[in-house]
């Protein structure tokens, strides 16, 4: 937090002028630091930053419009949430389906054709990827509206499918791989030739024994990935014009309104830590081995 | 008229509060709360008389004392549209009529009373405190603040009270901020909405050709312009500047870039604004042999290298520098393009730290004294937009202008100080760019404003 204090005031780049516009006197330009508090040293600035921070819990008021940041971040999480959650659902789908069609059909066409394909979108930006979806799938087909979050639950949902895709997209590649990897390797371990040697139907093989040995690596990969699933989430909420914390961290840091930025900063580094905790519960509950390990 | 409300949504702010006078699409100044205004001869005393039966939002009735309130609240708060003018007093003759006399004479006093910071809001707020009042705005303006959300997406509804009978016709009016150009003509496109503002240059052929979109446009207030800073090492030479504008095809750039959008500019003033003397100024048009003679006369006979600062995230921005680049080039100026993000941007130009570079400048209301008393006060705040240009012959004339009542005279004024401009060069204007806006075809009577705002009074939206 104090890095991110200290070097966003380290790019050029002043509020008040972005505030009050090419046309504003120094006059206004300098009371408009007073009303601030942008006209004070930089160390008491941080003393109060911090001060700020552990009585209300908070980074301070938005420079721009004077709304507290939590008030904003708040208003904005919701949505970003719900993408990331609806990206990470579709890409542990999508993922699961791909790897283990790749698995089964080891060495096929059909397990080449899922191999080249994370080959080919890893090197797609993820911002193109939306941009192209936009023109097929909403303005060409009308299938999903082109942007912004709709009405009512499941118009969010709704609007909310194609960002979710587009993220996704960038996930799916890595996860594919390495579930594939993973299955391949139980799929010939020594317990479950014992089971195909008990003649268990192969289907029961797969999906009970093989997908919940193999989820594991994949599931921890998947909360690594996190912090970039969150860094996809930012670029996809402007290429689709969703108003969350992604969108909002863009115009922050257009208009150097430094205690929004801290305050974004400052809840993604703990929700990767939250993150973090929550997946290595779920894979001591996946994997009981790993129970009572550090 | 409130700093936080205009860094966001100085686009709204016209919808819900209105001025005595007024400016049309054509950049008329027209009567608007006020039903007449009279100008005394010496130009120190002006008189408006308010319309009858004039109302806020709220349904209590406007009175002049409301105008007194909030005209000299904007005298004490400045702000960015500051009123320039030395005010001496601000009256209310009686219920309806408004007196304000002036120390000296200043003719462009009026047009900037037409400006949306001089909107009329009611006495002493309403009865409440400055920071309630902005958050529930009441005003005279067609529409109301039903929702003003932080995100930048305002609501509004009609004002069942507006004085222009029957009017607006539409029942509620959505602003959204969409930050992404691209993402904003899909939306429009697939008639998410029914009509964007500030649509690029490069986009209108698309949208005007589009099978149910269209584009409305007007001229704009705005001239592009490359901007040197006299005080840098090589643009103090003023046959160095005469040498660029000479090397530079004006014309080319502007069909090559603005796609029949814009005209070419020979001043700094845009065609709808008056006294901009576009037809009869001799500027230094493109002529690459006189451009290498200039060039001979100055300092630097073998050309030079310096640098030219650009904000990025505009491509036609970027393009224009290319083009500027190319022609220095003939002549032996190699220009290095600096290519930096907006805000660090104005930081830059703020602090005189450029040798030349590219931006716009806007007037605020259709009056010449607003482009030329930025763009050539030494002593303002702008330094001459940043350029340090210094004229004595330019700076009286600038505040003769300022004196001189509307007529013959002033247009003489304003004509030998362009021409100055147009000899010595302290910037090359390159073009007067038209607004425009991208609209569903379905959308009828949006009118759009030489300032970039839009009028929603008659539109109507056909089914």
């Amino acid at each position: 937090m104090t890095a991110v204090f200290f070097l966003i005031r380290m790019v050029p780049g002043d509020p008040a002028k972005m505030i009050l516009g090419e046309y504003s006197t120094p006059e206004a330009v300098e009371s408009m630091h007073h009303a601030l508090g942008l006209d004070l040293p930089l160390g008491e600035q941080f003393i109060r930053f911090v001060k700020t921070l552990f009585t209300q819990g908070d980074t301070g008021n938005s420079i721009i419009n004077g709304t507290s940041t939590r008030e904003l971040i708040a208003d904005r999480a919701p949505v970003t949430l719900l993408l990331i959650g609806m990206a990470c659902a579709l890409s542990i789908v999508i993922a699961l389906v791909l790897a283990t069609l790749a698995a089964t059909h080891k060495d096929k066409l059909l397990d080449h054709l899922i191999r080249i394909f994370p080959t080919v979108t890893l090197g797609m930006p993820i911002f193109w990827v939306g941009i192209l979806l936009i023109l097929l799938l909403s303005v060409h087909l009308h299938w999903f509206p082109v942007g912004g979050v709709g009405e009512g639950w499941w118009g969010t949902l709704y609007s909310l499918t194609l960002p979710a895709i587009t993220v996704a997209f960038s996930q799916i590649p890595t996860l594919v791989r390495s579930l594939r990897a993973q299955m391949l390797e139980v799929l010939e371990s020594d317990f479950v030739v014992t089971l195909k040697a008990a003649r268990l139907p192969s289907r029961v093989i797969l999906f009970k024994h093989v997908l919940r040995n193999a989820a594991l690596p994949t599931l921890i990969l998947l909360g690594v990935n996190i912090s970039y699933l969150i860094g996809g989430t930012l670029v996809v909420e402007q290429v689709f014009g969703i108003k969350g914390i992604g969108s909002l961290l863009f115009s922050s840091i257009s208009k150097r309104d430094f205690p929004v930025i801290q305050g974004i900063a400052l809840y993604c580094a703990v929700s990767v830590v939250i993150i973090s905790l929550l997946i290595e519960l779920l894979s001591r509950w996946l994997d009981p081995r790993t129970k009572g390990k550090p | 008229m409130h700093n936080q409300i205009t860094s966001n949504n100085a686009f709204a702010i016209d919808k819900v509060f209105e001025p005595l006078v007024a400016f049309d699409n054509k950049g008329e100044i027209v009567d608007w709360l006020a039903k007449s205004h009279n100008i005394s001869d010496d130009g120190l005393t002006y008189t408006f008389v308010l319309r009858d039966g004039l109302k806020f939002s709220n349904g209590t009735d406007v009175t002049a004392e409301d105008a007194v309130f909030s005209l000299e609240r904007h005298l004490k708060v400045g702000g960015p549209l500051a009123i320039s003018a030395k005010v001496d007093t601000v009256k209310a003759t009686d219920s309806h009529t408004l007196v304000i006399t002036l120390k000296e004479p200043y003719t462009p006093f009026i047009s900037e009373l037409s400006n949306f910071s001089n909107g009329i809001i009611p006495n002493n707020f309403g009865g409440v405190t400055e920071e309630e009042f902005f958050k529930k705005p009441v005003g005279t303006g067609p529409f109301v603040v039903e929702q003003w959300d932080p995100a930048g997406d305002v609501t509004f509804t009609k004002n069942t009270h507006y004085w222009q009978e029957g009017k607006p016709s539409v029942d509620k009016l959505v602003y959204k901020l969409i930050e992404d150009d691209s993402q904003a003509i899909n939306q429009l496109k697939a008639g998410e909405v029914d009509a964007i503002e500030s649509l690029a240059l490069q986009n209108a052929d698309e949208i005007k050709n589009g099978a149910d979109t269209t584009v409305v446009t007007n001229g704009s207030w705005v001239t592009e312009q490359l901007f040197f800073n006299t005080l840098d090492k090589h643009f103090s030479d003023v046959h160095v500047r005469r040498a660029l504008a000479l090397a530079l095809d004006r014309d080319g750039l502007t069909k090559a870039l603005t796609f029949g959008y814009a005209q070419t500019a020979n001043s700094l003033l845009p065609t709808t604004i008056p006294y901009n003397s576009n037809d009869t100024l001799k500027a230094l048009n493109f002529d690459v042999n006189a451009a290498k003679a200039e060039l001979a006369k100055s300092a630097f006979p073998d050309g030079f290298t310096t640098k030219l600062l650009v904000a990025s995230g505009n491509s036609t921005r970027a393009q224009e520098a290319q083009i500027i680049q190319a022609a220095g080039k003939q002549i032996g100026i190699n220009i290095e393009i600096e290519s930096i993000e907006l805000a660090t941007f104005r930081e830059r130009f703020f602090a005189y730290d450029f040798a030349a570079m590219l931006n716009s400048g806007q007037a605020d209301s259709p009056e010449a004294n607003s482009i030329v008393a930025f763009q050539t006060d030494p002593d303002g705040f702008s330094k001459s937009y940043w350029t340090h240009y210094t004229n004595d012959e330019v700076t009286k004339l600038l505040y003769k202008g300022q004196q001189t009542p509307d007529g013959d005279g002033r247009a003489e004024i304003y004509s030998k100080l362009l021409q100055t401009l147009a000899d010595e060069v302290p910037y090359i204007p390159l073009y007067y760019p038209d607004i425009l806006i991208g609209v569903r075809s379905s959308v009828d009577g949006i009118v759009v404003l030489p300032n970039g705002s839009v009028r929603f009074e008659d539109v109507r939206i056909q089914k």
